[in-house]
């Protein structure tokens, strides 16, 4: 053929983000031939998209309010499987933890909402979703850690036990079952008490912002100096680096898997307190797949703390867009964002084949020599 | 008219990324001759091989067989060409039998497993004298037969040139001469072979010609018996050098480090180090000699406290070190650097930089929750200064240091914590002349400055040249403990088989127990 692959030595940051940005711009390309064939037209439908449909919109703070509510959970949890993944222990179980967190923060919500101050609650909403659901990924490190067992199987298998429990308690009427609202006949979800909401920070016009924003960028600081600069976070680094250097050095290697598993899933337990302190109601669908979503986003990412906030908001941005548009556009269903999605990452995937290779064309002399 | 031959490779250029690996680089080799290929490691031996054998491409140049222009595309496009390359690390599938593996790789061979393979596979081992049985599993094989099947599957293929990489890298000088009788064989049937190597005695010994090549660049061709070690030498690194390994004679002194009767199990279950005696002084470099996988690695593995041990004592200095952490036996001045094949698998990190495995063994020792890099830093300046590595800076990944420099990032960081007792094992291990010697420089130092040195080794020369006594182990067994100059590479060989155990020589002493013992002060202590 005349082509071959060469290995490129150092790629510029200028580049690297070019070809992410063509990545990108490729996948809405290859959105925009899907949409044209099913006679949608493409400007109108990504206008719309990105725009979360805001433009001649009254009550378009409300837009981004419940845009924010999608985005703060994914960051989280994104961030905290990170933390995991930093070590090379692959937990694709944030799905669980995070509804083992929701069922702990609606519990204490449910239970404790009208007997104590709503600091109180809310501090205890917080501790609550981030024991059950650290101890949810716990539970697999110590295996791993005792016996050996493979961390990505058994995280995605409790998953399964974690949803359907979830989908139990919100099928099953019964006296003891909490969750549920006493009144209805119909098994329907217990609504928070008003006192296990998030404070909101009045922002000038109808726009509140909700405490957990801010929160989510002060943790996403604590685990950028956490990792760069603790000896905790150096670690981890080599940990995931190279386990046998590790021992070697003296560390105690499997105390710091344990305690590093333990804090990511925290984060994604904290991240099930936030949705549940700002939604009010627990549900079945109460994780919107951030538990997947949050790997595909560290992983674009590339695990930089910085980045993850970046690729969360623009991930939330397709999911909360599409919701949207699929108003207006009745032809064109929701999920046509995780189909978007899946491009993006497969093309930034070769966009990093890129980076790390380049192409190049065999001069015809040389091969006369 | 000009002399036909077997293989000419014409102006051979190959790059990766800015990495050129071989330049214009011309070779050819004689029907019926062996030819070494020469040249320090990282000089673009094994690239060109990888280009004769169909695995990389040239960007340029041509390849000329039997006088006619090859295309070589693919490892198959090779064999129907009849060249055939045996590599360092060995293809092989090891739940397979012999033959299997042989048989594995044939177009023709059907989807039906027919007996009578074992018995074709016999008579070609038959026909070039070879020991092996067709049925034999490649996971109860010792290196040397892996390699003995390797050769077999080549010529099973019909190879007429076969290259060979460095392969006495792995075997005993019994084994070696064992190899190169049938080299010899193979040559008087009209084979030609390709030997990559670059230990200068065994060119001089099996070669009819050499071929040198140098960072990439070839040098020239010359005939063996009309040349020799220095003048190689000379072509290979490019300036005259001094081939004689120093070793100081120090004035020694009680037992540093010593061990008794230790037991260690490795990975498998299975015992890896049985009933072991040694002990060492400081002001003397012990070698440790055995073939792969006599139990090197869980010995010093052991003495870092990274293995549990099963039986035995360790004593350092009258304190006994069994069952402490790696942090506690750190902290006692012993330090470990083991180089394992991948040279970062352990010591390093390899994706942090020089700094951050700088501070790999002290992090913890500064107050607070956070690291200082600081220290590092000015302790990755110090050993980038003293030991000459060669990195853009300090922050430099370790992965993208040359291996020289990875190796002495490593030792810096080592003798910057002051040890008492280093083990080392395999320090030089893939590294060209020059930084080798630097590192043989490094351990010299250590030794004056009253270190005991335990260095795990793989080549007998230098090992006879730079330690004072060299222990040899067989099969997690101490085979004995011999003077370095007094003894020889054959009597070695003989003890790495197990074919020699001077283990009782002296019937009044033990090998590996030191007269004046400093156990009794570790039993006094304990009582007291």
């Amino acid at each position: 053929m005349g082509l071959h692959i060469v290995k490129r030595e150092n790629c510029p940051l200028w580049k690297r983000c070019c070809f992410y940005l063509i990545a990108v711009l490729v996948a809405l390309g290859i959105g925009s031939v899907i949409l044209l064939a099913i006679g949608v037209n493409p400007v109108a439908y990504y206008t719309r998209m990105f725009t979360l449909g805001t433009i001649g919109n009254k009550i378009a703070y409300k837009t981004y309010i419940n845009y924010l509510k999608d985005f703060v959970p994914l960051a989280l949890t994104s961030l905290g499987l990170s933390l995991a993944f930093k070590m090379r222990f692959w937990n694709i179980g944030g799905e669980g933890q995070f509804i083992m967190g929701a069922l702990a923060a609606s519990a204490a919500a449910i239970l404790l909402g009208n007997t104590l101050p709503s600091a109180a609650v809310l501090l205890l909403i917080c501790v609550a979703a981030m024991a059950a659901a650290g101890l949810y990924g716990l539970l697999v490190a110590a295996l791993k850690v005792k016996f050996g067992t493979n961390e990505t199987l058994l995280t995605l298998m409790l998953n399964y036990v974690a949803v359907y429990l979830l989908n139990f308690l919100m099928g099953t009427k019964a006296g003891w079952n909490f969750y549920l609202n006493a009144n209805e006949l119909r098994p329907v979800p217990q609504k928070h008490p008003d006192s296990s909401l998030f404070p909101t920070i009045p922002m000038g016009g109808k726009f509140e912002l909700n405490i957990c924003v801010i929160l989510v960028f002060v943790i996403g600081l604590l685990i950028y100096v956490y990792l760069k600069r603790t000896k905790q976070g150096y670690e981890i680094n080599v940990v995931g680096d190279s386990i046998g250097t590790a021992r070697y050095a003296g560390m105690k290697t499997n105390r710091i898997v344990l305690r590093t598993v333990f804090f990511s899933a925290c984060l994604i337990g904290l991240a099930a307190a936030f949705k549940m302190g700002t939604v009010g109601t627990l549900s079945t669908s109460i994780t919107a797949d951030v538990g997947w979503t949050g790997i595909i986003v560290a992983w674009l990412a590339q695990l930089n703390t910085w980045v993850i906030f970046a690729v969360s908001a623009l991930i939330s941005m397709l999911h909360y867009g599409s919701t949207v548009a699929a108003a207006t556009f009745k032809q064109v269903d929701s999920s046509f964002a995780n189909m978007l999605q899946g491009f993006i990452l497969f093309l930034v995937l070769a966009a990093d084949f890129m980076i790390r290779f380049r192409i190049v064309r065999t001069r015809k002399e040389d091969r006369n020599g | 008219m000009s002399e036909r031959y077997a293989i000419e490779m014409r102006g051979i250029t190959k790059a990766f990324g800015s990495v050129v690996a071989n330049s214009n680089v011309e070779l050819n080799v004689k029907q019926g001759e062996i030819l070494a290929l020469l040249g320090e490691n990282g000089s673009g031996k094994t690239t060109l091989m990888n280009m004769l054998s169909g695995i990389y491409k040239p960007d340029s140049g041509s390849i000329l067989v039997d006088g006619r222009e090859a295309v070589i595309n693919s490892p198959e496009d090779a064999k129907k060409l009849g060249i055939g390359m045996v590599h360092q690390h060995f293809k092989l599938v090891d739940v397979f039998s012999a033959a299997d593996n042989i048989w594995m790789g044939k177009e023709r061979a059907g989807l039906v497993l027919k007996k009578d393979r074992y018995a074709q596979i016999r008579e070609i081992s038959r026909k070039f004298g070879f020991e092996i049985d067709p049925k034999k599993k490649v996971y109860n094989m010792s290196v040397s037969e892996k390699q003995t099947l390797e050769i077999i599957k080549v010529l099973y293929y019909g190879a007429k040139t076969i290259i060979l990489d460095e392969p006495t890298a792995v075997l005993t000088v019994q084994e070696i001469q064992k190899l190169f009788a049938v080299l010899r064989k193979m040559k008087e049937e009209g084979h030609s072979i390709i030997i990559i190597t670059h230990k200068l005695n065994e060119v001089m010994e099996i070669s009819d010609r050499v071929a040198i090549l140098r960072k990439g660049a070839y040098i020239t061709t010359v005939e063996t018996a009309q040349t020799n070690e220095q003048a190689l030498t000379e072509w290979m690194v490019g300036r005259p050098i001094d081939l004689n390994i120093d070793r100081p004679v120090m004035e020694t002194t009680r037992p540093l480090l010593e061990v008794r009767d230790l037991t260690i199990r490795s990975d498998e279950g299975s015992v890896a180090i049985d009933g072991v005696n040694f002990y060492i002084r400081g002001g003397e470099i012990l070698g440790v000699a055995g073939i792969a996988g006599c139990g090197q690695k869980e010995l010093c593995e052991a003495i870092a406290g990274l293995r549990p041990i099963e039986k035995g004592q360790m004593i350092h200095k009258g304190d006994n070190i069994v069952g402490l952490s790696p942090k506690k036996i750190l902290e006692k001045g012993i330090s470990m650097s083991f180089i394992p094949e991948d040279r970062l698998g352990m010591g390093l990190a390899p994706s942090l930089s020089i700094t951050d495995n700088m501070i790999l063994k002290n992090y913890a020792d500064t107050k607070g929750p956070f690291v200082n890099r600081k220290l590092g830093r000015a302790d990755a300046e110090q050993v980038i200064r003293e030991l000459e590595v060669v990195t853009p800076s300090t922050e430099t990944p370790v992965r993208r240091l040359s291996g020289g420099n990875v190796q002495k990032v490593l030792l810096g960081r080592e003798i910057k914590a002051g040890p008492n007792v280093i083990v080392t094992a395999y320090p030089v291990r893939g590294l060209d002349i020059n930084s080798s010697f630097t590192i043989y420089n490094i351990l010299n130092q250590q030794k004056q400055a009253g270190v005991g040195i335990l260095f795990v080794g793989e080549d007998m020369d230098v090992m006879m040249a730079l330690c004072d006594k060299i222990m040899v182990l067989c099969h997690g067994k101490v085979m004995g403990v011999v003077h370095a100059h007094k003894t020889t590479k054959e009597e070695l060989g003989l003890m790495m088989t197990g074919a020699l155990d001077l283990s009782n020589k002296y019937e009044d002493k033990p090998a590996g127990i030191a007269k004046d013992s400093r156990f009794g002060e570790a039993e006094q202590g304990e009582e007291a």
